[in-house]
């Protein structure tokens, strides 16, 4: 029971670190706080809807989610947060809530808004392997999420374009005068970031059969607490903070305190705890 | 006098005009007020609301309307959100001025909109709204679904009496609908006599069971009750799959949707629910819903349409007999409703709280549909309270 209460609480964390590392990657570079970042998660849901007309492979699908996504990342990059650059921070906060709201009504309109099933088939029928610790459907999330998480960690530490970031991250204008391209860094940002929260939309849509308009909902606020805890813009910080709240969750629900603490109130009391102990994040140093 | 005489023609025309105006006024339509969740969460309800109450409004009035006068739907979203639903009810009843209303929406947005009718003496009839709180708010407010109490005690009855079980366990969504229905499973399973190893509240909107369903496994009870929507549901019964849970799963309303067959796939197989709809109902009137709905919408009817679809047919019944518009009249009207046909079954009468009473229906999923699987009638379960 405790390894399968454990594997249920990683597959959760795993799922909530691919929908906040987007989040915290564009807090890192930019200092916005990217609410629609939610909405480019259930955006990815929805593609992967249309995408299965095409193909029913959870890789295709996947592939063509992230393409979408991270184009649509780009976009929201270029005409809603770049034209607020220069204005106060609340500023493109609230552009982006707006965003946000405006994405999941259009949603409805555009699909109904009923649950729609998503039916993807996974390669080398994965999600039929179920042991007495793991089911299939978790095994498909937790190595998707590995894979993703591992590409994202190598772009970051490995590649001139994760070291531009940590440039324009620490100061734009020195970053531009050492021949960065600011620009195209900030955009490539918004890609791989809207990507992954693609990706994490079609992941969360297989697992649990279901793609609906509000699905962005809580993963919008849950994952604002994930990245704060594991230090804005810090990326291993709130990897590890997601897989805490997810194994915390897992194992909080069920005993006598779930009665009166809510699951999805517990992100925010490691909020609260947080931020008067460690304000900078768990992991935070500054 | 020849110039006053010159008059005559026109106050004759004036004079027809009115009598064909008041002809016309004849044929006026009666407004009837709808709440309905159309979006937010529980939009997918909102529509089965929408879609269930038209065809019922479309059925009167293609059949004559009110003696002669049609049926006017006037339809608001109240989100399933009390807030909203308070100022619905004020535009419905000062700016729209409706007659009678259908209280199409969750309980927690009836809950809050009750007393507002009854202070303002517009009759409210509440589809599938479980609250008890809701018809306690005064004389003008009817239920024609089900008190969650007593579906919970249906449910229990079924658990002990038909499924035989000796231990259960509760999986209770943690909102007015959940713990209404646990308080009556629990109350039920005392009686009964079968144990109740644990019971456990999870948030609506809940996506992850698997916690709750790794220790359920391990408790092993033969029932497990699980109130939820039908997302909800869906993802409960899948993961108990996925994970390999034996107990049976007892469902209630909230299941009641093809798209809990449709998420849950063949995790949905003989899931057993107590519910307010019978598929394979023989009577007219819920076979001409059944089928009308089919081919009109191109989708599936669920409960949530059916109960709502008989509170407008409670309100055109009553709207005939008081052969008035008089909010008060129609409420007269309603509380003397006798034995009415209804697509859920057939309405007796209403208790002097509102409250109908009505067989509860026992549904099994079999082949990707509900089918029939017992019928809970005894009186000393399915009788609502007085007072």
């Amino acid at each position: 029971m405790f390894w399968q209460q454990l594997v249920n609480g990683v597959t959760m964390g795993g799922i909530y670190a691919l929908v906040t590392l987007g989040l915290t990657m564009v807090y890192g570079v930019l200092r916005i706080l990217h609410i629609s970042h939610a909405g480019v998660f259930a955006l990815g849901a929805y593609i992967g809807v249309v995408a299965l007309r095409l193909s029913p492979n959870l890789v295709v699908v996947t592939l063509l989610a992230m393409l979408v996504c991270g184009l649509v990342g780009v976009l929201m990059q270029r005409w809603l947060y770049r034209p607020l650059l220069g204005s106060s921070r609340i500023v493109p906060l609230i552009a982006s809530i707006g965003m946000f709201t405006l994405m999941e009504d259009l949603f409805r309109l555009a699909a109904g808004p009923y649950v729609l099933p998503l039916p993807v088939r996974v390669p080398f029928g994965l999600d039929e392997v179920t042991t007495s610790v793991v089911t299939g459907n978790q095994l498909v999330v937790l190595s998707s999420a590995v894979i993703l998480l591992v590409l994202a960690w190598f772009v970051i530490n490995h590649t001139r374009l994760g070291l531009a970031w940590k440039a324009t991250e620490q100061d734009f204008e020195t970053a531009a005068a050492f021949g960065v391209n600011v620009d195209r860094a900030v955009a490539m940002n918004f890609l791989l970031g809207s990507a992954i929260a693609g990706a994490a939309g079609v992941l969360v849509g297989f697992y649990y059969n279901s793609v609906y308009p509000t699905m962005g909902s809580v993963p919008a606020y849950k994952a604002m607490a994930i990245a704060v805890l594991g230090g804005l813009g810090n990326v291993w910080g709130t990897v590890i903070a997601a897989l805490l709240i997810g194994i915390i969750e897992a194992f909080l629900v069920i005993s006598p305190v779930g009665l009166f603490l809510p699951r999805d109130s517990i992100a925010f009391v490691a909020l609260i705890l947080v931020l008067l102990l460690r304000p900078y994040g768990l992991f935070g140093r500054r | 006098m020849r110039s006053s005489g010159r008059w005559v023609p026109l106050v004759a025309v004036i004079l027809l005009v009115g009598l064909l105006g008041t002809t016309a006024l004849g044929a006026e339509p009666i407004k009837v007020g709808l709440h309905a969740p159309l979006t937010g969460f529980a939009a997918a309800d909102g529509l089965s609301v929408r879609q269930s109450v038209e065809l019922a409004v479309k059925q009167v009035n293609d059949a004559g309307g009110i003696n002669g006068r049609p049926i006017q739907l006037v339809v608001y979203d109240d989100r399933a959100d009390a807030k909203e639903a308070v100022a619905v009810a004020y535009k419905l009843i000062e700016q729209d001025k409706v007659v009678a209303v259908v209280g199409g929406s969750y309980s927690a947005p009836m809950r809050a909109v009750a007393p507002i009718y009854q202070q303002a003496g517009i009759p409210m009839v509440a589809g599938f709204a479980v609250h008890p709180d809701i018809t306690r708010a005064g004389d003008f407010v009817f239920r024609c679904g089900m008190l969650g109490p007593i579906e919970g005690a249906a449910a229990g009855e079924v658990a002990g009496n038909v499924l035989k079980a000796k231990t259960a366990c509760q999986m209770t969504m943690d909102n007015d609908f959940g713990r209404a229905l646990a308080e009556g499973f629990r109350k039920r399973a005392g009686e009964l006599g079968f144990k109740i190893l644990w019971e456990s509240l999870y948030p609506l909107g809940e996506q992850d069971f698997t916690p709750y369903i790794t220790k359920l496994k391990q408790l092993n009870p033969d029932v497990v009750f699980t109130s939820g929507y039908y997302n909800e549901a869906a993802q409960f019964c899948k993961q108990a799959k996925d994970l390999g849970l034996k107990a049976q799963i007892l469902g209630e309303e909230g299941f009641d949707s093809p798209k809990f067959i449709e998420i849950a796939g063949k995790a949905s197989e003989g899931v057993i629910i107590v519910t307010n709809l019978n598929r394979d109902d023989t009577r007219p009137v819920a076979k001409a819903f059944i089928e009308d709905y089919r081919r009109l919408y191109k989708m599936e009817p669920d409960m949530v349409g059916a109960s709502n679809f008989d509170a407008l047919l409670v309100i055109a019944d009553a709207l005939r007999r008081a052969g008035s518009t008089d909010p008060r009249a129609i409420r007269d009207a309603i509380a003397a409703t006798k034995d009415l046909q209804g697509a859920t079954g057939v309405i007796r009468r209403f208790n002097k709280l509102g409250e109908s009473t009505k067989p509860i229906q026992v549904q099994i999923v079999k082949d990707g549909r509900f089918r029939y699987f017992a019928e809970v009638g005894d009186p000393a379960i399915i009788t609502p309270p007085e007072k």
